[in-house]
């Protein structure tokens, strides 16, 4: 009998494209097939948005209209789901939570892990599916644990299936940094149909599938903020002034300006600071004293250790430890080396750097490599 | 409509009847004239729209002068709570808590802007109790709205009691009829009502076209200003070819409608018996007698509406969970909330809505289907993500 997939689809070329993949087979080994064993179904999921504005929004009616002639063109069913109230709630609220603690946070995770593997499968499950996929740069690999959670080693028949998350063939693209909150449940029955190609393969797909997709903004860095990250927390949180403290030499202080709330800032920012005499790094910011730290010195940036909470093991199960890894710490920032040294009380855990790391900032997550193996993830604390 | 599929979403929309079709084919393209013009075009199309109203006023015992046409049942919703309302200038409006949004929004809107709006509470069939709306008058009550049928549990409502008591106590009533205008005898004239609503794409007419009966003698403001069409209560370009396929509609409604609800009643019954008795964890939603002929409305123990609709339509069938115009939210349906359904049970509901052209196998069909996906939809065992 024939899987049932749901794909989410946005309108945009990478899901349109998956959807393509899914419903008529692709060049990737295990995609040859793919038209055959699959039903495919499109599903375009709407979002709370600050702007009622036409745009790109990716989840606007612009987009769901390309989504659903994308979704005409395969001949495949196409479904609306209003995600708007829990989006809201799960992810804005969130957002708005961290940053008015003085975090800097990650929505996007928190959508992946709750709205499109969260809401979303459940939903897709309850109708009868099978898989839900989505159009983002990472691979989902199956693998037969050959032992089992003790280090025995098991029969053949008793070997327990297990999925690995892994970078996608396109470097550049890889989106699994966003992912890594994902859990083995949500794992079985989640695909990623275009993390076997690189951006330009997807867009050639698109060309040979015949897709309308037009080349609109990629998707921009939070899909629910209409302008940037500092308007939006102007508009939605009231303001808490506190001192601007320079640290000029270890344990020497001084106050130089104020600030309008610790959310407007990130550690490591030196532009917008509007403070004359710089270059001004964001060094840190104190919570209790609600102050801004800033230095001019870009080498206290540097930090040799940092400590995580709510950690996830892809694998479900704790990596022996000290685990030599490959860290990132930013969407944006290259892989370092790093080691997990050990584990802390309440859940937290010990990483400590080869080299330095610039600009750490408590709130981001820190996600786990192993080569192209996506191991786990922490929240920095 | 297609061989294969079958329609039970008449509640949300009608095809068009193709005897409307052809009586409004000349109008595009022949006699295209605009009713406002002194030339024989002119002429010609302002006959075929007086002769359209009074063919529609017939049907509820108006006058044709008390009848206004207009493009949507929610242009004339608006038009008559803001028109009484702007009219009065300040003042008190009685609505249901189960009103078509666009009566529940208009009134919102209105209540922003000084007026006081009470919002009366339906019973478990989604009855409106007269003497509560007697309670609620008051001296400075300008208005009473209560939807005739409701769209999304098909309850009547006890419109000639209630207009009684507004007639008594001297308050404008006004009833929005779009689901049972032409499915079922309305007389304006016994039921006292002073104004009424109702919409031609409901009652296999083309959309585009609606109507406003405002009682003459009626102190009403209009929400469009210009030409002075209708009586100065609606100036825009008549739109003539969806005018006269209301009008035609009306006329084989007219002549239809009693064997036509007959037969439809049998139906109804027939999928309403099935369902309860068949499908252990379903309920009846709306009063089990007093409903439109066309309408069944179920929940479901355990399962969730919009995959019931999904499954239907991945069967070839036509369904909706509450109103067409809400199924774009998540929202638990506040009709469904308004007659004590908890948020997840509004959320296993599902609207079967008959019409014109439902055969009886078609009915048997969804009886065979519908409890499979039923059955299925409960196997899979709800997932929570960890």
């Amino acid at each position: 009998m024939k899987k049932k997939v749901i794909c989410a689809m946005s309108g945009g070329v990478d899901s349109s494209v998956a959807a393509a993949l899914l419903k008529k087979g692709g060049p990737a080994p295990e995609q040859v097939r793919y038209g055959v064993n699959f039903e495919v179904m499109g599903v375009f999921m709407k979002f709370w948005s600050e702007s009622k504005e036409k745009g790109n929004r990716c989840c606007g009616e612009d987009s769901e209209r390309r989504a659903r002639q994308v979704a005409k063109i395969l001949k495949i069913p196409f479904y609306v789901f209003n995600f708007e109230k829990e989006f809201k709630k799960r992810v804005v609220d969130y957002f708005l939570g961290e940053s008015k603690a003085g975090l800097t946070p990650n929505p996007c995770v928190v959508c992946n892990k709750e709205i499109k593997f969260g809401l979303l499968l459940e939903k897709a499950l309850a109708l009868g599916a099978d898989y839900v996929a989505t159009g983002h740069y990472a691979l989902k690999r199956e693998i037969k644990n050959k032992k089992g959670p003790y280090g025995e080693s098991l029969k053949a028949t008793a070997k327990i299936k297990n999925y690995e998350l892994l970078k996608s063939k396109d470097k550049k693209k890889d989106q699994s940094y966003f992912l890594w909150r994902l859990s083995q449940d949500q794992l079985k029955h989640i695909l990623f149909p275009i993390g076997d190609y690189n951006k330009t393969q997807v867009r050639n797909l698109a060309k040979k599938f015949k897709l309308p997709v037009t080349d609109f903004k990629e998707s921009q860095e939070i899909c629910f903020i209409k302008t940037n990250i500092q308007d939006f927390l102007k508009r939605r949180l009231k303001s808490m002034k506190g001192p601007v403290i320079e640290q000029t030499n270890k344990g020497v202080e001084k106050i130089i300006s104020r600030h309008d709330g610790l959310w407007f800032y990130t550690i490591g920012q030196r532009k917008g600071l509007g403070l004359a005499g710089g270059p001004y790094y964001v060094l840190d910011k104190d919570i209790k004293k609600n102050a801004l730290m800033i230095t001019k010195n870009g080498k206290d940036l540097f930090k040799k250790e940092l400590k995580v909470k709510n950690v996830n093991w892809i694998s479900g199960n704790t990596h022996r430890l000290p685990f030599k890894i490959r860290i990132k710490t930013r969407s944006q920032q290259a892989l370092s080396g790093a080691v997990i040294a050990k584990k802390l009380p309440r859940g937290r855990y010990k990483i400590v750097f080869s080299k330095g790391e610039r600009a750490v900032a408590p709130g981001q997550s820190a996600v786990f490599y192993s080569g192209r193996k996506l191991v786990g993830g922490g929240v920095i604390c | 409509m297609s061989k294969n599929k079958i329609y039970l979403d008449y509640a949300s929309t009608t095809p068009v009847d193709k005897r409307v079709l052809k009586a409004m084919l000349p109008y595009f393209s022949e006699k295209f004239g605009n009713t406002m013009s002194l030339h024989s075009w002119g002429q010609e199309a302002k006959e075929a729209l007086e002769e359209s109203r009074d063919v529609v006023a017939h049907l509820i015992g108006a006058k044709a002068e008390e009848i206004i046409f207009t493009s949507s049942a929610t242009e004339s919703n608006n038009l008559t709570l803001k028109g009484i309302a702007f009219a009065a200038k300040k003042g008190h409006i009685i609505i249901s808590q189960i009103e078509h949004p666009c009566v529940l929004e208009a009134a919102l809107w209105l209540e922003k802007r000084g007026f006081e709006i009470t919002r009366l509470a339906p019973d478990k069939y989604g009855l409106i109790d007269p003497q509560e709306v007697k309670k609620a008058i008051k001296e400075e009550t300008i208005l009473v709205s209560i939807i005739h049928a409701n769209n999304e549990i098909g309850t009547i409502e006890p419109i000639e009691e209630i207009g009684k008591i507004c007639k008594e106590k001297g308050v404008y009533f006004h009833t929005d009829a779009s689901q049972n205008f032409g499915k079922m005898k309305i007389d304006i004239n016994k039921m006292n009502i002073d104004l009424l609503t109702a919409s031609s794409h409901k009652m296999y007419g083309p959309k585009g076209a609606a109507l406003l009966f405002v009682r003459s003698g009626t102190k009403i403001e209009p929400i469009l200003h210009g030409g002075g069409h209708e009586f100065g209560l609606r100036s825009s370009t008549i739109n003539l070819p969806a005018i006269i396929g209301f009008a035609e509609a009306s006329r084989i409604c007219k002549k239809e409608m009693k064997k036509e609800a007959k037969k439809l009643v049998v139906l109804r019954d027939k999928l309403i018996k099935s369902v309860l008795s068949e499908i252990p964890g379903a309920h009846l939603n709306g009063h089990p007698k007093l409903r439109l002929p066309n309408n069944a409305n179920f929940w479901f123990e355990f399962i969730e509406g919009e995959s019931l609709v999904i499954q239907l339509d991945l069967c070839s069938i036509a369904a909706s969970t509450g109103s067409a115009c809400s199924s774009a939210t998540l929202e638990p349906s506040h009709v469904l909330s308004a007659i004590g359904l908890k948020p997840q049970e509004a959320h296993g509901s599902l609207r079967l809505s008959l019409g014109r052209w439902t055969k009886e196998k078609e009915i048997g069909y969804v009886l065979r289907v519908l409890p499979k996906i039923v059955e299925k939809l409960r196997k899979i065992s709800p997932f929570k993500i960890k």
